[in-house]
């Protein structure tokens, strides 16, 4: 479970994030929506504790990224979009298991959990080999594969999708499902609302820093009377600019 | 969980620069072999020059006198009569241009003091070999004619030499190897720590910064300041491997190669089992110095580049002390040196090579490098556990 308690993060003059609350249940795929420099990265990076709210606080799984950022840390999985994070000079075993050991895993449930990610990732031809030549979609498996290795039970996936062609994106989207189905809370951002429509029933709407929108999709069709999300979402943001 | 934390850090971080191409070609192949080449080069290109110098001595001479014969019996010495002299020292076709008034040789007969010019061209090696050549034959010639002409007034030499000095060198053949040592190694070894540090510095952190790695790093459930420990100690390493390998091969280039000791036994009997545990404290303290200083500028930069420019400073505050105190004789070196950063170490490592270190500079050098590698790292550890420092934007 994640709950964000009326946070807002300030960087000197400019106001990142203000008074933004919402509430993502256990098991559940909520998408946080938002055109880029919407607050969205500061909000998912005050979640992962690598920066601290400057108002409110983030309780992941009960634990409060302000009071136990230990804690946090050790319940959640975070996957930046655009640059995985992956150290190109070491093979995508060594990567996955660098983070794994990280995270206290003992030697023998590391290769069982290496062994099944590279199962369910599809990455046994190439897990051997070095990161540095992969492909756009060969190193997102890794970095996912790395991002789950100690097994969290709260998922953040920042712009995931960046730079995948359709059939990894799509890849991509079957793997968060299955997350889904094994009970993991995922929170999804993104920019493009068709996805966050395949993936998610209830969203966080960000723009300029702000919580526009936090609720079930079908709601926000209801209320605008259509379909097309991309049209919503401009309401939305036109709405709250008006 | 701490000390597992640096361990797990450190023998990534260390796979990952060996495999690294750049930067174990920067730390290890450049002075390993580039060192030995240059020394090569440069020793031959001396010897050459001399062996030139010594086996040919073009000289014109205008006038008359003995002192000609006197020259003439070195065999390298040809007269040659060139239709402009002064063009042919100038061009280098002669080393020297001896004048020779006319009554030359009665003026001295006559007890008298004789005028000899010489000229020649102090910015030729070869020239200024024979104009030494020529003072030299001067200077026997002179003594010869001093010796006749007390001879026949009766008198004999002692009359105007009333004291004959010999000097003998104090110096041991240990110290004799640790004196040339100590000109030369200090710098190449405090430049090597600077410099052997830089990439892998810049790369840890800068460059993991680009790369979106540091930030996944800081995700984990482990504290910064061990990530930070891993990070120096690899910092170190390399700065450390740079330094002993800078060692060895200017130890082994002065030994073989032709700028080595000739005629003299060469030897590393200078270190004592003190001298060398001053030496390895020494080269740990300022590897952690340079390490901490190049953390720091690595974590302050915003991009892989700014970084590189940010790493020149150190460098600059590494070759600034090593040539101010390339040329002093470590017994000359004053006492508040050893307290100024990095001049202490190379002070102290002057003296190691030296072969005698006061117990009163190695307190003071260690104790006072201790407080900035302290001061160091507790600034790399404030700026590093800064809120966003970790972040690519």
């Amino acid at each position: 479970m994640i709950e964000v308690k009326d946070v807002s993060k300030r960087f000197k003059e400019i106001a990142a994030v203000q008074h933004v609350s919402f509430r993502v249940e256990a098991g559940e795929v909520y998408g946080l929506l938002g055109e880029n420099g919407a607050g969205k990265t500061t909000t998912m990076r005050m979640m992962a504790t690598v920066l601290t709210p400057t108002e409110g606080d983030i309780e992941i799984s009960g634990f409060s990224v302000r009071q136990q950022p230990l804690e946090v840390r050790r319940r959640i999985g975070i996957l930046f979009g655009g640059d995985v994070g992956l150290y190109s000079r070491l093979t995508a075993r060594e990567n996955i298991a660098y983070f794994g050991r990280l995270y206290g895993l003992e030697q023998a449930r590391l290769e069982e959990r290496i062994h099944s990610l590279s199962r369910m990732l599809e990455m046994d031809d190439f897990i051997d080999r070095r990161v540095g030549a992969f492909s756009r979609g060969m190193k997102q498996k890794v970095a996912i594969a790395r991002t789950l290795v100690h097994d969290p039970d709260v998922i953040l996936l920042d712009e995931p999708t960046t730079g995948l062609d359709v059939t990894a994106a799509t890849i991509f989207r079957r793997m968060v499902r299955k997350l889904q189905e094994e009970g993991k809370t995922i929170l999804f951002s993104s920019h493009n609302m068709g996805e966050i429509n395949k993936l998610c029933k209830r969203v966080a709407l960000m723009h300029k820093g702000k919580l526009r929108f936090a609720g079930g999709l079908d709601t926000l069709r209801e209320q605008f009377g259509t379909e097309d999300l991309d049209d919503i979402f401009m309401a939305v943001v036109e709405g709250s600019e008006g | 969980m701490g000390s597992h934390v640096v361990w797990t850090v450190l023998k990534k971080e260390l796979m990952d620069l060996f495999r690294d191409r750049k930067a174990w070609m920067g730390t290890l192949l450049v002075p390993l072999l580039v060192i030995p080449f240059v020394f090569f080069l440069l020793g031959t290109s001396y010897s050459n020059v001399e062996k030139e110098a010594r086996e040919y001595i073009p000289l014109a001479v205008q006038g008359s006198s003995s002192l000609i014969t006197s020259l003439q019996k070195n065999p390298a010495v040809q007269i040659l009569e060139p239709a402009n002299p002064e063009q042919a020292l100038q061009a280098g076709h002669l080393r020297a241009i001896l004048t020779i008034p006319a009554g030359f040789d009665e003026e001295i007969a006559a007890g008298k003091t004789a005028k000899l010019s010489v000229a020649y061209d102090s910015t030729n090696q070869k020239s200024v070999y024979a104009r030494t050549l020529i003072e030299q034959t001067v200077e026997a010639y002179s003594k010869d004619v001093v010796a006749k002409r007390l001879n026949q007034a009766g008198l004999s030499e002692q009359t105007i030499q009333p004291i004959v000095s010999t000097f003998q060198n104090a110096a041991s053949e240990e110290r004799k190897s640790g004196g040339m040592l100590a000109g030369i190694i200090p710098l190449m070894l405090v430049v090597s720590l600077a410099s052997a540090g830089m990439a892998a510095a810049n790369d840890l952190v800068a460059g993991e910064k680009e790369r979106g790695t540091l930030e996944s790093l800081l995700t984990a459930p482990i504290a910064a300041q061990h990530i930070l420990t891993a990070k120096l100690l690899a910092v170190m390493t390399m700065s450390s491997m740079g330094a002993v390998a800078s060692l060895i091969s200017v130890t082994l280039a002065m030994r073989l190669g032709p700028m080595g000791t000739e005629g003299d036994h060469f030897t590393l009997a200078f270190f004592s089992p003190v001298t060398l545990l001053v030496l390895i404290v020494t080269i740990l303290l300022l590897a952690a110095l340079f390490a901490g200083l190049e953390l720091v500028l690595s974590t302050v930069a915003k991009s892989f580049k700014e970084g590189q420019t940010y790493m020149s400073a150190v460098l600059f505050l590494a070759m600034v002390p090593s040539y101010m105190l390339m040329p002093v004789s470590p017994v000359d070196i004053p006492t508040h040196y050893y307290v100024m950063p990095v001049f202490n170490g190379v002070a102290l490592s002057k003296e190691v090579f030296y072969g005698k270190v006061d117990p009163m500079h190695a307190l003071l050098g260690i104790g006072s490098l201790l407080i900035y590698v302290v001061f160091t790292i507790f600034l790399a550890s404030r700026i590093f556990r800064r809120e966003g420092a970790g972040l690519k934007h």
